[in-house]
C-alpha cells in the first residue's frame, strides 16, 4: 500500500489497542482505520472474523455468529436468525417466507393479513371463516367453529369438550358452569369450571332470570335470586337496581307498569291512579272524583254512603227514593244479609 | 222559576268552571235559563232532584260536555240530537219516565257509563236499532225497568265491566252474555229467571273486584240449593256436565215462565203521568 509506506510509521497507531505499529508487521486497514491484525477481531468473542466478513453496530464489529446472537431477530416460525427483510406481526418476528396464511399457506407479507381468533388469515380464508362461521362461536383453543352450545369461560369460548369437571373429572358439556371467585380467593383468582351436578351441590345462588351463578349482589325476590341486574320489570324489562317492585302472579313490575296493567283506574276517569285512592263497593276512585252517583255531589272516605246496585249514593238521594224502592233495597239487603236465604 | 238556579248559573258563567251543578233547584225546563246551553265549555251538568219534563234538542249545543246527569227528574222523552254529544262519557238519565231511547242513540263515541235505572225501558221498540253499537260501554245500569229478555247483540258491549239487570222482567239471559270477558259485576236480582246460560260459569264473577247477584228468582231448584251455599257454588255448578243437561232441556221443553209481578211495578214513580 504506497500511501502507508509515504506516512510515518511511528505516527499511526492501532485503533483498537493505541499502540504502534513493527516495521514489517501486517496491518490491518478498514474504512481509514488501522488495526494489528490480533486486533481486529470480533467485539464479542476475540476471534478473527471468518472470511473477513463483520457487522458493525454502534461502533463496534462483530462476527456474524456473534451478531446474530445478539442483535438480529428470531423467525417466529422456524426459528431461525432473520438476515434482510424482517416481518413485524402477531407480537413477532418473521421471515417473509416463514409469514403465511394459517389456513392457506400463502406469504402474507406483501398481501397483508387478518387476525382471527388469535391466527393470521389471508382475506379470502378470513372470509370464508367468517361466513362458515356465522352466528356460531370460534373455540379459543382449537380455533374451529363451535357447533352448538359453547362453554364460556374466562371471557372467551371454547368447546365443552376440552375441560373436565374440576371436581369429578368428568368430560363437560355446554351447561357446566364457570365459578369465578371462592371463599377465601378474589374474584377472577379462580376460575374454574363443575359440572351441573357438582356445581349444584356447591351451593351457590343460581340467577331466576340467566340460569347462571351469582357472584356478586344477589337480589332474592319472588322466591329466587336475581343478579341485581337481571331482577327486571315483567313489562319494561328495566332493572330495579333496587327501586321499588310490585308482584303479581310470580312477576315483577315497576311501579309505572304495575300501575298501568294492574292499577286502580277510577270509576268516573276510567284513568290509572297514582294517587291516593278510595275503594268501595269492588271499585276504586281518584279521591276528587269519587261522588254520590245520582248527584255528583263529592264525596270523602269519611262520608257515610248508600250502596245502590254497588254505586255510592248520598243520604240525601237515598232519602229521596221513592218509598217503594226504599222498601224493595231494604228486603234485598236482608235476603242479601242472610246469606242468599229468602224470608220465611 | 228558580232564583237559586239562576243566581248559580251566572256564578258559573262568571267564574268561567266547567263543571256546573244545579241539583235541586226546582227547575222545571231549561228554558228558564238562558244562557246554559250556549255554555260550550262545561264539562259536567247536574240536573239531579229537578222537575224537568223534557231535554231541548239544544242539549248538543254542549260539544264539551262528559257528564251529564238528569237523575230523577220526569223525563218522558230525549231528543235524538243527544247521541251527538261527541265527548260524554257518563250519561245518568235515571229515575224518569222514559218508555224508549230515542232514535240513534248508540251513536255516542265515548259512552262508557250509561244508567237508565227506573224508567219504563223494555227491549224492542224501547230501544233504537243501532242501541248495542255502543263499544266503548263499560257500565250498563238497566235496573227497575221492563226487559223480559236481553238482545243476544249484548255480546257487541266487548268492554262491558258492570251489567245491571235488577227488577226487571227477564225471563232468560242469553248465551251471549258468557261472550262479555271483562265482565265483573252481574246484578239479576228480582226477575223472573229459572236458569242461567252454563257459559256464564266461565266470567270472572267471583273475585275481589267482582259480584254476582241471583236473589229473588224463581231458580230451578238445582240452581236455588247451590245459591243457599252461596253464588261460588252457583258457578262451579253452571260449569259442570250434568247442569248442560238440565238447562238444555229446560229450555227446549218451553215451559210457561213465572208471572209479572204487575203490583210491585205498578207502585213505581215512573208509571204515574199526572204529577197530583
Amino acid at each position: 500500500m504506497p500511501g502507508l509506506h509515504s506516512m510515518s510509521l511511528g505516527s499511526m497507531t492501532c485503533t483498537r489497542c493505541g499502540e504502534s505499529f513493527e516495521p514489517q508487521e501486517k496491518i490491518v486497514n478498514s474504512n481509514g482505520q488501522l488495526w494489528h491484525t490480533q486486533c481486529f477481531v470480533c467485539a464479542q468473542c476475540f476471534r478473527a472474523f471468518p472470511d473477513d466478513i463483520f457487522y458493525e453496530f454502534e461502533g463496534r464489529k462483530y462476527c456474524e455468529h456473534d451478531f446474530q446472537v445478539l442483535f438480529a431477530p428470531c423467525c417466529g416460525k422456524c426459528n431461525e436468525f432473520i438476515i434482510g427483510r424482517v416481518i413485524k406481526a402477531m407480537n413477532s418476528n418473521w421471515h417473509p417466507k416463514c409469514f403465511t396464511c394459517e389456513l392457506c399457506c400463502k406469504e402474507l407479507a406483501d398481501l397483508g393479513f387478518i387476525r382471527n381468533a388469535g391466527r393470521a388469515l389471508c382475506h379470502e380464508c378470513n372470509a370464508r371463516v367468517k361466513a362458515e362461521s356465522q352466528g356460531k362461536y370460534m373455540c379459543h383453543k382449537c380455533h374451529s367453529t363451535i357447533d352448538g352450545q359453547p362453554l364460556r369461560w374466562r371471557g372467551d369460548t371454547f368447546h365443552p369438550y376440552h375441560f373436565n369437571c374440576a371436581s369429578c373429572g368428568n368430560e363437560l358439556t355446554a351447561d357446566a358452569r364457570e365459578v369465578k371467585s371462592r371463599p377465601g380467593y378474589t374474584a377472577n383468582d379462580m376460575n374454574e369450571l363443575y359440572c351441573l351436578r357438582c356445581h349444584d351441590k356447591m351451593g351457590i345462588p343460581i340467577c331466576g332470570a340467566c340460569r347462571r351463578p351469582i357472584e356478586e349482589r344477589v337480589v332474592t325476590a319472588l322466591g329466587k335470586h336475581w343478579h341485581v341486574e337481571h331482577f327486571v320489570c315483567a313489562k319494561c324489562e328495566k332493572p330495579f337496581m333496587g327501586n321499588r317492585h310490585y308482584e303479581r302472579k310470580g312477576l315483577a313490575y315497576c311501579e309505572t307498569h304495575y300501575h298501568e296493567l294492574f292499577g286502580n283506574l277510577c270509576f268516573v276517569c276510567n284513568a290509572v291512579i297514582y294517587g291516593d285512592v278510595v275503594m268501595a263497593l269492588n271499585k276504586a276512585w281518584c279521591i276528587h272524583h269519587f261522588a254520590c252517583a245520582l248527584c255528583d255531589t263529592k264525596m270523602t272516605q269519611k262520608t257515610k254512603f248508600f250502596e245502590f246496585d254497588q254505586k255510592p249514593i248520598c243520604k240525601k238521594c237515598y232519602e229521596r227514593f221513592p218509598q217503594e224502592l226504599k222498601k224493595r233495597l231494604k228486603k234485598q239487603h236482608e235476603v242479601q244479609a242472610r246469606g242468599g236465604k229468602p224470608l220465611p | 222559576m228558580s232564583k237559586a238556579a239562576k243566581k248559580t248559573l251566572e256564578e258559573a258563567i262568571q267564574s268561567g268552571n266547567p263543571e256546573l251543578d244545579l241539583q235541586d233547584k226546582q227547575i222545571m225546563s231549561l228554558e228558564e235559563l238562558p244562557g246554559l246551553l250556549s255554555l260550550e265549555n262545561i264539562t259536567r251538568l247536574t240536573l239531579t232532584h229537578n222537575r224537568l219534563t223534557m231535554v231541548p234538542p239544544a242539549i248538543a249545543n254542549l260539544v264539551n260536555l262528559e257528564i251529564l246527569n238528569l237523575f230523577n227528574n220526569i223525563i218522558e222523552e230525549l231528543p235524538t240530537s243527544i247521541s251527538s254529544l261527541n265527548k260524554l262519557r257518563i250519561l245518568n238519565v235515571g229515575m224518569n219516565r222514559l218508555d224508549a231511547l230515542p232514535r240513534g242513540f248508540g251513536s255516542f263515541p265515548v259512552l262508557e257509563v250509561l244508567d237508565i235505572t227506573y224508567n219504563n225501558i223494555s227491549e224492542g221498540d224501547s230501544l233504537p236499532g243501532n242501541f248495542f253499537m255502543l263499544e266503548s260501554l263499560r257500565a250498563l245500569y238497566m235496573g227497575d225497568n221492563d226487559f223480559e229478555v236481553l238482545s243476544p247483540e249484548i255480546r257487541n258491549f266487548k268492554n262491558l265491566q258492570i251489567l245491571c239487570l235488577r227488577d226487571n222482567d227477564l225471563v232468560t239471559l242469553p248465551r251471549e252474555v258468557g261472550e262479555l270477558t271483562r265482565l265483573r259485576e252481574l246484578h239479576l236480582q228480582g226477575n223472573r229467571l229459572e236458569v242461567l246460560p252454563p257459559e256464564i260459569g266461565h266470567l270472572d264473577l267471583l273475585g275481589n273486584r267482582s259480584c254476582l247477584r241471583l236473589d229473588g228468582n224463581p231458580w230451578v231448584p238445582m240452581i236455588e240449593d247451590q245459591l243457599l251455599l252461596g253464588p261460588s257454588h252457583v258457578m262451579d255448578m253452571l260449569r259442570n256436565e250434568s247442569y248442560k243437561f238440565v238447562y238444555q232441556r229446560h229450555i227446549t221443553t218451553g215451559s210457561k215462565p213465572p208471572p209479572k209481578n204487575y203490583d210491585a211495578k205498578n207502585r213505581k214513580i215512573s208509571r204515574k203521568r199526572d204529577n197530583a
